[in-house]
């Protein structure tokens, strides 16, 4: 992994900026570059919530349009502004439970880009083991179970384990392995 | 080194650090969008390292300011931070100090806005410093940004001098791994020597000052020309005819876009970290050795505005850079494009992808605007104010409660303490043709403690008339919580002497103040209509109402006292008023249905919209059965 361009999208509450400090601890493990840039001020709830995420050798913290390598987004209606930032050959993964529910036509060009559209109920899952909130780190395990990101198992779980706090790790870990498990039988 | 660490810190974290690193003895503050993080980020690390560092949140950016030279006049290191529109509020203290001068390092951070994103104005702090005459640095990202801070109380020191650090709100809230050193400590037991000449000075001194102060500029001036750490060339590899100016998030992005577009090592960049004074010796010669100069900084012209001979300049004046707006990355892309493609300098094109953007377009999505939570006490109050005077002007103020704009019960937002002084200025006006509205302005509490009380002085002195809600939710909740001197809580969570708001209003010569909380908003609506005719009785005079509730954010225990489950019943014939006058996130149009219905997610069974509704639809869950048009 050199240098990778993480595109985060979410509503206020979604733990866009959670993930966001995930993947910088996930580079700062790997020992490389961290550069990114946050939302902050006057969204609260119910705001939309980016970040950007640059790991390896770069100078700004802003991703450029049609540069992102990867996009998470965790609330549909947010992934369509965010599109915009993946590259040609990007992956996207997409917080949703009816792929179908998403516009034919933005899928179609999606394609034509060759961009890999992953869409995930990762918010029925995290119900599912109890704790709704931790959908965004489901939504990362999946992305990392489909093999179609850079990143390894173990160097998430131990990113993981320093970013949580103690009394959501065991929460996290299990959200992270169910989103595992799913994405590698996706 | 032993103590070197390596940690991913927000740009105003890294400020913090800096701050701390460099044995700053005291550090002010008023909160704002982008500066709010730095003073939580100092006592955070004030505890980890165990200091004995004096922070406080001040009641206003001035009253900071001051707070700060006073300690630096005594040999302490002082750090005083804000958004770039609270400069203006201290910019009489900022003139002043610059002739003054300090003694101990006086370090002024003031974060700007491009964009902007959550400010009133675009305006450049560097311009404040060159106004003033002081020297300022300019960090492009925040690793630069802490080692800034460190040679700003340097500098300070060495020329008695303030200093400004201007981090744009890319670097103070972008990130980055940021190396960490151990703190400076610096054993200074205060001691202010008496010298009133210099501190009282007269305005015969201050032409002395003065002179003085043109001479440091000048020695400082020299001192940046010699200095590579912040003023340098990123040269080419070979000649380029083609050279950048640049300096902050800008230099940052443009070095990334020339890698993009297959041109690193071909284009030679000059990086600015002083635009003030500006070492303009090196400018001069490296506009010298190239055949075209683009200038590119944000959010104004303070460097392109200095270089003397312009006849190879490009920049703002040229209408090669926007005017307004954010240099983000594609604005950048834009710019050189277009330069580069001018000059005929072959470049790899990167494709723009219109395509997506027009399906995008075509979905129509809905826009998320801003809006106050779910829940929040200020949209309570708003909806009775509406209700009461439906045609009433409405002034208001800077805080969560700006967005009463989205209720139609916010007319004006000018800056800090507005609210009031519109109030009575709209009296005046209206009073002098023998005309009487119901004016009802807005605040919030940290607002009025800001620089509500000069106002309301002002407004009583003179006979307005008018209402005053203060919205007191017991806490600054726009820009990330702090403590209010209502609530009585310092910086670092120690106790404060809590001031109460009623206290303060009866200082202001106020005889008619009642308190409501607002979730009542019929007890609100009749409260309204007593303080109006209040205004209007011969002896009458400025009515003031605290509605009082606290925020749901900060208090989510204690916030709600009997939670109501709520419904909506068959009744609901898709009027939209709720959605229209109310605008509560969980009430939910569905268009197709015509119907409202509710977010259950979102809804926080505050139960106040059982009082919006004028068809009588909405109703608590338990006395509603079967008929509940969820999906």
């Amino acid at each position: 992994m050199i240098k990778t361009q993480i595109f985060l999208a979410g509503i206020g509450g979604q733990g866009v900026l959670f993930a966001s400090r995930l993947f910088s601890e996930l580079g700062m493990k790997l020992g490389l570059n961290v550069l990114g840039s946050e939302t902050h001020g006057m969204s609260q709830r119910g705001g939309s919530v980016t970040a950007h995420l640059k790991l390896g050798d770069f100078h700004s913290p802003l991703i450029r349009i049609s540069a992102a390598d990867i996009l998470y987004s965790f609330a549909k209606e947010e992934t369509y502004g965010s599109l915009k930032f993946l590259k040609r050959g990007g992956a996207c993964f997409v917080n949703l439970g009816d792929p179908g529910g998403f516009d034919p036509a933005v899928l179609a060009h999606l394609k034509k880009k060759e961009i890999v559209f992953k869409a995930f109920d990762a918010g029925e899952t995290a119900s599912r083991i109890g704790f709704a909130r931790s959908a965004n780190i489901v939504l990362i395990g999946y992305s990392v179970g489909t093999g179609l990101v850079p990143f390894r198992y173990e160097d998430i779980k131990s990113a993981l384990a320093s970013v949580s706090r103690p009394k959501n790790l065991g929460i996290n870990l299990k959200a992270f392995d169910i989103g595992v498990e799913q994405g590698s039988n996706a | 080194m032993n103590n070197e660490k390596i940690r991913v810190l927000l740009g105003n974290v890294a400020i913090a650090r800096g701050i701390i690193e460099s044995g700053c003895h005291v550090v002010t503050s008023y909160p704002g969008t982008p500066s709010s993080e730095i003073i939580p980020a100092v006592v955070s690390f004030k505890k980890e390292l165990g200091l004995e560092t004096y922070i406080e949140w001040s009641t206003n950016e001035k009253v900071a300011f001051d707070n700060a030279l006073a300690a630096s006049l005594t040999g302490k290191r002082a750090a005083v931070a804000m958004k770039q529109v609270g400069l203006n509020v201290a910019s009489d203290s900022l003139m002043s100090s610059a002739y003054t001068g300090v003694v101990g390092g006086l370090v002024i951070i003031s974060c700007d806005d491009p964009g902007p994103h959550s400010s009133q104005t675009e305006q450049d702090s560097r311009f404040h410093a060159m106004f003033a005459k002081v020297p300022v640095f300019d960090p492009s990202t925040p690793q630069e940004a802490k080692q800034m801070v460190k040679a700003a109380f340097e500098l300070s020191e060495e020329f008695q001098i303030p200093v400004l650090l201007r981090p744009t709100i890319r670097v103070s809230h972008g990130k980055q791994s940021v190396k960490l050193l151990a703190p400076e400590r610096l054993d200074r037991p205060a001691n202010f020597v008496k010298d009133p000449a210099r501190w009282a000075a007269t305005p015969r001194y201050r032409l002395i000052l003065h002179t003085r102060l043109n001479e440091t500029l000048s020695k400082i001036q020299e001192k940046f020309e010699k200095d590579t750490r912040w003023n340098y060339e990123v040269a080419a590899l070979r000649n380029s005819s083609l050279g950048i100016i640049t300096c902050s998030a800008s230099y940052a992005a443009i070095m990334d876009l020339l890698e993009e577009f297959g041109l690193k090592g071909r284009i030679s960049l000059f990086k600015v970290g002083t635009p003030y004074p500006l070492p303009q010796t090196k400018i001069a010669e490296y506009v010298e050795r190239h055949d075209n100069v683009l200038v590119i900084e944000e959010p104004d012209s303070v460097i392109e505005a200095q270089i003397i001979d312009k006849s190879k300049v490009s920049g703002r004046v040229t209408g090669h850079v926007p005017l307004q707006g954010e240099l983000t990355p594609e604005v950048l892309y834009e710019i050189l494009a277009k330069e580069l493609d001018e000059l005929g300098i072959a470049r790899l094109k990167m494709i723009s992808d219109t395509e997506l953007e027009k399906l995008i377009e075509n979905l129509d999505l809905p826009i998320r605007r801003p809006t106050l939570c779910a829940g929040c006490p200020e949209r309570a109050a708003f909806f009775a104010i509406r209700k009461a005077f439906p045609k009433g002007i409405y002034p208001s103020d800077i805080g969560c409660y700006t967005l009463g704009l989205n209720l139609g019960a916010v007319d004006t937002v000018l800056d800090m303490g507005a609210g009031i002084t519109f109030a009575s200025g709209f009296y005046q006006a209206y009073n002098l043709d023998g005309n009487d509205i119901p004016i009802i302005a807005t605040m919030g509490d940290s607002t009025f403690y800001h620089s509500g009380t000069a106002s309301l002085l002002n407004a009583v002195y003179n006979n307005a008339r008018f209402i005053l809600v203060i919205l007191d939710n017991e806490i600054t909740a726009m820009t990330g919580m702090q403590p209010t001197p209502g609530i009585g809580v310092t910086a670092d969570g120690s106790e404060g002497k809590s001031i109460p708001l009623e206290d303060l209003i009866q200082g202001c010569g106020i005889k008619w103040m009642k308190t409501v909380d607002p979730y009542d908003v019929a007890e609100c609506i009749s409260l309204l209509k007593e303080a109006r005719e209040y205004t209007q009785k011969e002896d009458g005079g400025i009515a003031v109402i605290i509605a009082r509730h606290p925020c749901l954010i900060r208090y989510p225990d204690v916030c709600l006292e009997k939670p109501v489950k709520v419904a909506i019943t068959e009744e609901c014939n898709g009027c939209m008023y709720c959605v229209d006058f109310f605008e509560c996130p969980a009430l939910q149009p569905d268009k197709k249905a015509n119907v409202v219905r509710i977010d259950r997610t979102l809804c926080t069974d505050c139960g106040v919209c059982l009082q919006v509704c004028p068809r009588g639809a909405i109703v608590p869950f338990a006395t509603h059965k079967n008929q509940e048009k969820e999906s």
